[in-house]
């Protein structure tokens, strides 16, 4: 053995010690990895799973948060468009009703002028129409009664007095 | 190493009972010091998980520094327990020495070339087999004949280097870190009046604390060469 050419200048080689160290080595090797080697490793290992794991999530999480703000804010400029769009719409149908109701009115107002206007015109005809009649009735009268009591003084004064009378009374 | 040891006959093995005590109480030391820390392990480490997971990735640096890819791994472990294991055991002899009648029961184990040699035979071992394992064989043995065929001696004279040097360094820094702390302790005792402990205190003080670091330094040193010496042998032939 090679130790020997070491402590060949000691008084005899240790070669149990050898083996006693070797042994006791290993058995505190096979103790250490049993009681903390094997668990703590495990335990690091596992630690470091779960932290590549928490990265990902989280990771993960971001980009879902960034995609529904995306949504979001789609939405928000969607929405606005389509309430401008609603409240451009209500000012044209509300124009558009306006016009027509001002347009029906005129029209409605110029029907009335115009019917009033024919009855006037009617009412008018209607009135010459009388008169004509009447004037022709009472000249036919005056007529038939200046010829009826021409003949005696008796008779014109009666004459006179029933015409004054028929005056009076076409008069009432 | 003048110093006479207690020895005991065993089925034809002698056995230095200050060394196998000194051994057994370091890996008891380390073995407590794992077991306290390794209680409650949760995902949300705290406290002596801490430290320990800390220790881990330490020596699992180091290991990574010099063996790639996923071989690495493998050798974690060995390298966890040895790192604790020498760093322990260089410091053991710094604050206890157990002497009763002539024998010193308690020290540093690693100031003995035996146990450094030891460990040192065991790094070269693994480093040999995980060799074998990886390229085969044939491919182990090739190694010794690169670059050319001429090497073959250098490369085997390089294993024997390897062996010594990595477990001598060991023991010559911790030995002669203990030996200078006796002898200051002699200093002190020997003064032959109380002032003699007043000018050795701060220097046995100095040189303790210094030794603390020696130790520290020579168990990282211990480890990242078993880590090279490893992936001498398992990294791929370039």
């Amino acid at each position: 053995m090679l130790s020997h050419l070491i402590l060949g200048a000691s008084s005899s080689l240790y070669l149990g010690d050898m083996l006693f160290i070797a042994i006791s080595f290993i058995v505190l090797m096979a103790l250490i990895a049993k009681v903390a080697w094997n668990p703590v490793t495990k335990m690091m290992g596992e630690r470091a799973d779960k932290i590549a794991n928490d990265i990902d999530s989280a990771k993960k999480s971001r980009q879902e948060a960034t995609d529904l703000a995306e949504q979001r804010r789609e939405a928000l400029s969607h929405s606005r468009s389509e309430a401008s769009d609603i409240v451009a719409d209500a000012k044209q149908s509300g124009e558009k009703q306006r016009t027509t109701i001002v347009a029906d009115a005129q029209n409605e107002a110029t029907q009335y002028k115009q019917n009033a206007r024919k009855d006037i015109e009617q009412e008018r005809q209607d009135a010459l129409k009388n008169v004509q009649a009447d004037v022709a009735d009472i000249s036919v009268e005056i007529a038939s009664k200046i010829i009826k009591k021409q003949l005696d003084p008796e008779g014109q004064q009666a004459l006179i007095n029933s015409y004054i009378e028929g005056l009076g009374k076409h008069e009432s | 190493m003048g110093d006479p040891v207690p020895t005991v006959k065993f089925l034809g093995l002698t056995f230095n009972i200050a060394n196998d005590i000194s051994i057994l109480l370091t890996c008891l030391i380390v073995f407590m010091f794992v077991f306290l820390l390794s209680r409650h392990l949760a995902l949300k480490p705290k406290g002596g998980q801490n430290v320990l997971e800390w220790l881990i990735e330490f020596t699992n640096g180091i290991v990574k520094g010099s063996i790639k890819g996923n071989d690495a791994g493998h050798f974690g472990l060995y390298a966890f327990t040895l790192f604790l294991f020498i760093f322990v055991a260089n410091q053991l002899g710094l604050f206890l020495h157990v002497q009763v009648g002539q024998y010193t029961y308690v020290k540093s184990p690693t100031a003995d070339p035996i146990v450094t040699l030891t460990l040192s035979f065991m790094t070269v071992a693994l480093a040999h087999a995980a060799g074998v394992q990886k390229k085969g064989m044939k491919g182990y043995l090739k190694e010794y004949t690169s670059p050319f065929l001429v090497f073959l001696p250098i490369n085997i004279f390089e294993q024997f280097t390897d062996f010594l040097t990595l477990g001598l360094r060991l023991f010559g820094n911790i030995f002669a870190g203990e030996m200078l702390l006796s002898k200051v302790a002699t200093l002190a005792t020997g003064g032959g009046s109380w002032f003699s402990y007043v000018y050795s205190f701060p220097i046995e003080f100095l040189w303790q604390g210094f030794s603390v670091f020696i130790g520290s330094v020579q168990a990282f040193v211990f480890v990242t060469l078993t880590s090279v010496y490893i992936s001498q042998k398992v990294s791929p032939e370039e």
